[in-house]
């Protein structure tokens, strides 16, 4: 029965106290371990059409009449337009109209940052549109930029008031410390780069408007254009079915949606608005820029007393303050915790969720600075961590769904043994070493979710639901959930997705929650049907019947099945855990740094599907040395303007930066958590890379980088501040009195 | 815009607004930013030689025939192989190599800077950790060629359908009066290089990730008749043949003597790996 309930809702770091219906999830779990299809690897239902070329992008879609738009974006960090005017674009072959200012709030006067959009114009060819922008006559008051993140704390340019939280008492816990170890820590702004840059086709049919766009949320795009453009929400056809990537940049509909919109509406044609790659290295979102500067107290067993935080989020001109102080408030037994998080308002892009938001860079702080303590206390970096291991949220004083963050920890142990052998292989030169990191996440969904199961006589299923799959494979893990629930090959089971108006309201697929939030609404509707068919054969008179047998009556009938996700259970912290070891090799004269191996053991609950498993923990490690080792945006440093628009100056790891990878999941279902017992994994794998690449390089040298990206150039000053830390102890200790 | 491809020198007639392009790995990428105006692409692969011919290298010779050919000293495969990806090398020729442009990200961008023109570097007040760390004071790009200072340290000379010059006179350091940062005349063609012969070579190249992306810093030695020449990409305006003050002639600017760490590490291996 439906059920209005209050409920908190999650999505990466960010909660909301939200009114939901819930349908009781009344399916028991099933056992633990492989079944027969889930838990088994299963290769992607769309494999073979995506390496051919004929999966259908938004960004290969051209519908009959289709111009395309072209956007002016501000080349300053800071600048008012003082005159703009569009009639000669107009004048050109091809143009068919142009906006600007005042035409649709997302185009503006006043730009706050590089790569705002001021105008836009459409054309037959992309090429024409561009050129039209060229012929724009603008003019430009420019202004002096905010860029620094101290500064503008200080000058009160910030959004909202700074996060303080706290528990117990941080001055006493540092009192009661044995040992107290400070640091700062920064990180840098890195991009999503998805494979697909942020576009939209928006076509306006009879009274309402049909959007295609590479999104992860298409009823959120739904919700927002319905909004925005003054129409009721079933009057918006949101269609997504083969997506490029989106990282946490394409959750909204963003500003080329309603420039399309707009170019629509005018030329009564459908229009593309494409993000170019420029732009998509300008103002398609990022991870943003961090300042850490942190404290933490133990005893000299290294039992924690105290941690805490100054955290400064670079926002930019926009956005939200990421949960970066999240892993110090979570991670780890501590009765005294007290952080403060500020959030920067710059003349920068804005940032974006981004695969973790917040804890990616959180993590690298926080267990940079546990390994810092574990060699002050001369302590096992793994025997530190589990000594000070917790079983409850602290925070909300609430227990944890399940974690089985221990048994990732004894599971690392043969590959955290190996750092005797690893640090052997160390020459005057090249020095080897092993480092660890914790990850702890979000990742368990929620209501609300819907998904229909149609059965045919054929004995085959249809999976329908609005979702789309930005390129995780949820498809596949979808047609393996139906297929079991029912007892059919996955070969028989088919997902239709990616379409507003062809199937039920489908969740997020941000947050790690695509299979989480869906999972349970599949199940729970190929339970529906499989029980149709069983009152079926009961009704013949034998309740056993097979059901090829029992369909195969229906003729065009068709049983139809519904399921909803239930709700998540009350009064209970659902997290994902998991451990990275890296292994490092630092050439220690030119500060080069490679990885060599990386074993990554996550507990997120019951996997579906394992091949699809270690493909998103493979992608987000790969990511992750990314940031930690190559990728960072540059602007420059007195108008703000971003310097590294290309992949030749923003440098993406290549596949001879990826070391050898190992995957393991803990692969027990979280018995709290739904019929499934699964959380997401599409963001744990990058969240203790980082972390554990730098603690890898301090195991190796000695050396203490507290930057990202550690380029050549940190590196170098981490190891003379090393190897003068080094001279000024061996000074010390040849003065002490014998 | 025309694309031309004569079929000899005779045939050339550069006009103005014409741009030669051969792998086209450069130009293409320069014109569609708007850098390099042209109305005419003049396509100079049926007149300018390809191969090697004993101590001459065709100017057309790809970066990929020359990595795989053991007639080519080793400084210079290895700087062909490291240059980019087997995609770049398999069009890109040696001479578009040797003429590319700086990766200043300023440059490249179109910031009004003295390269193109006007009067302010910069790279020299903003963000400059990747850039010239010798002869940097008029403007601090860095010539990104590999295949450039591997030559230079072999000492090799190119001919042009005007004339033979050293690759050392093919480039020169811009100056207030003249911002070119090769002494080419408009419409001249680079045909060949000639290599004299060395005993060994070697190119070490420091990159902010594995492969595939342009020199922090490469360091060429080449061991030839009891001397050894040293030459750097990457740390200059033009290739950079060290001279008997060696790394010490340096002028690091704030953000980049970083470089000149990773340099001396390179050259002091480069010399050792050619027994110097």
């Amino acid at each position: 029965m439906a059920r209005l309930i209050r409920t908190e809702k999650e999505v990466e770091g960010r909660y909301e106290e939200v009114w939901v219906v819930v349908e009781e999830d009344a399916l028991d779990q099933w056992p633990t371990g492989p079944l027969e299809v889930v838990g088994r690897p299963a290769t992607r239902d769309d494999g073979l059409v995506r390496a051919r070329g004929e999966a259908v992008y938004t960004a290969d879609l051209k519908l009959n009449g289709m111009l395309h738009a072209a956007v002016l974006r501000s080349p300053h960090a800071r600048a008012r337009v003082t005159r703009i005017d569009l009639a000669p674009a107009l004048d050109l072959p091809g143009v068919h109209t142009a906006i600007g200012p005042g035409d649709i709030d997302v185009l503006v006067d006043e730009c706050n940052y590089q790569g705002a959009p001021i105008a836009a114009v459409c054309a037959d060819t992309l090429a024409e549109a561009q050129t039209a922008l060229e012929a724009i006559e603008i003019e430009y008051e420019v202004l002096e930029p905010l860029l620094d993140s101290d500064e503008a704390v200080a000058r009160g340019s910030v959004l909202g008031d700074p996060r303080v939280r706290s528990r117990g008492d941080l001055d006493r816990g540092l009192a009661d410390a044995d040992v107290v170890v400070t640091g700062e820590f920064r990180t840098s702004v890195v991009l999503h780069n998805s494979m697909e840059t942020h576009q939209s086709v928006v076509q306006w049919v009879n009274d309402g408007v049909d959007v295609h766009i590479s999104t992860q949320f298409i009823w959120g795009v739904r919700q927002e254009v319905a909004g925005k453009l003054g129409l009721p929400a079933d009057k918006v056809r949101v269609v997504c079915h083969f997506m490029g990537g989106g990282f946490g940049s394409k959750n909204g509909a963003d500003d080329h949606t309603f420039v399309a919109a707009e170019l629509a509406r005018r030329t009564g044609r459908p229009v593309k608005c494409a993000f170019t790659r420029r732009d998509e290295h300008l103002a398609a979102g990022n991870r943003n820029a961090t300042i850490q500067r942190l404290t933490v107290g133990a005893k000299s067993d290294g039992t924690l007393t105290a941690l805490g935080g100054e955290y400064v989020n670079a926002v930019g001109w926009s956005g939200w303050s990421s949960p970066v102080d999240g892993p110090m408030h979570l991670l780890y037994a501590c009765p005294n915790v007290r952080s403060t998080t500020s959030a920067a308002k710059l003349n920068q892009p804005p940032m974006k969720a981004f695969r973790a938001p917040g804890f990616v860079e959180g993590t690298f702080g926080l267990e940079a600075l546990l390994d810092e303590l574990a060699a002050k206390l001369d302590l096992d970096p793994l025997e530190l961590r589990r000594r000070n291991h917790v079983d409850f949220d602290q925070q909300d004083d609430r227990p944890f769904s399940g974690k089985n963050l221990l048994e990732c920890y004894r599971r690392a142990e043969p590959h955290w043994e190996r750092r005797h052998d690893v640090r052997a292989r160390s020459t005057d030169v090249v020095k080897r070493g092993v480092g660890m990191a914790s990850q702890i996440w979000y990742g368990g969904g929620g209501p609300p979710s819907y998904a229909w199961v149609r059965v045919g006589s054929d004995g085959r299923a249809t999976v329908v639901t609005a979702m789309q799959d930005i390129g995780t494979g949820t498809k596949t893990a979808m047609a393996q959930i139906a297929a079991e629930e029912l007892g059919i090959p996955l070969e028989h089971v088919t997902v239709a997705a990616g379409d507003s108006a062809r199937g039920p309201y489908a969740s997020i697929s941000a947050g790690s929650s695509t299979i989480p939030s869906m999972g349970p609404a599949v199940r729970a509707a190929a339970a529906d049907a499989k029980r149709q068919i069983v009152e079926i054969a009961e009704q013949r008179g034998n309740a056993d019947m097979p059901l090829a047998e029992v369909v195969a009556l229906l003729e065009d009938a068709q049983i139809l099945g519904k399921g909803a996700r239930g709700p998540n259970p009350t009064g209970m912290q659902v997290l994902t855990f998991g451990v990275q070891v890296a292994e490092v090799a630092v050439d220690v004269e030119t500060g080069e740094v490679w990885v060599e191996r990386i074993a990554a053991i996550h507990d997120v609950g019951r996997v579906i599907n394992p091949l699809g498993a270690s493909s998103q923990i493979e992608g987000g490690i790969i990511q992750g040395i990314g940031h930690t080792l190559s990728e960072q945006r540059l602007h420059d440093p007195r108008t703000g303007a971003i310097l590294t628009t290309s992949f030749d100056a923003y440098r993406m790891p290549t596949i001879a930066d990826v070391p050898e990878i190992v995957s393991e999941l803990v692969d027990v279902p979280d018995e709290q958590l739904t019929n499934l017992g699964s959380k997401g994994l599409g963001e744990p794998p990058i969240v203790p890379t980082a972390a554990a690449i730098a603690n890898a390089i301090r195991d190796a040298t000695g050396a203490d980088v507290r930057q990202l990206p550690i380029t050549r150039e940190e590196m170098l000053r981490a190891l003379h501040e090393a190897e003068e830390r080094q001279r000024e102890s061996e000074r010390r200790g040849a003065k002490a009195p014998v | 815009m025309e694309l031309r491809r004569p079929s000899s020198v005779a045939e050339l007639e550069p006009a103005g607004n014409s741009l030669l392009l051969a792998g086209g790995t450069e130009v293409v990428p320069l014109l569609r930013a708007g850098i390099l105006e042209a109305e005419e692409l003049v396509d100079v692969r049926g007149i300018v030689p390809r191969g090697i011919d004993g101590r001459t290298i065709g100017a057309a010779t790809t970066l990929a025939e020359l990595e795989a050919s053991a007639a080519v000293p080793d400084v210079l495969r290895e700087a062909c192989r490291l240059a980019a990806s087997p995609q770049l090398r398999n069009a890109g020729t040696l001479a578009g190599n040797l003429l590319q442009s700086t990766r200043c990200w300023y440059w490249r961008l179109q910031w009004p800077c003295r390269l193109h023109g006007g009067d302010t570097c910069f790279a020299r007040a903003g963000e400059h950790r990747e850039h010239a760390v010798f002869a940097n004071d008029f403007c601090a790009s860095a010539h990104p060629s590999d295949v450039a200072a591997a030559l230079l340290a072999l000492d090799a000379s190119v001919r042009t359908d005007r004339r033979e010059l050293s690759l050392a006179d093919l480039y020169r350091v811009p100056t207030q009066d003249d911002r070119r940062t090769t002494t080419l005349e408009p419409g001249e063609l680079i045909l060949s290089v000639d290599v004299p012969p060395c005993e060994r070579s070697a190119y070490l190249k420091a990159m902010e990730r594995k492969l595939w992306a342009f020199p922090l810093v490469g360091v060429a030695a080449v061991r030839s008749g009891g001397a050894t020449r040293i030459a750097l990409a990457g740390v200059a305006p033009v290739p950079w043949l060290l001279d008997e003050r060696g790394l010490d002639a340096a002028t690091p600017l704030p953000g980049n003597a970083y470089k000149l760490e990773i340099a001396a590490a390179l050259v002091k291996r480069a010399t050792a790996q050619i027994g110097a």
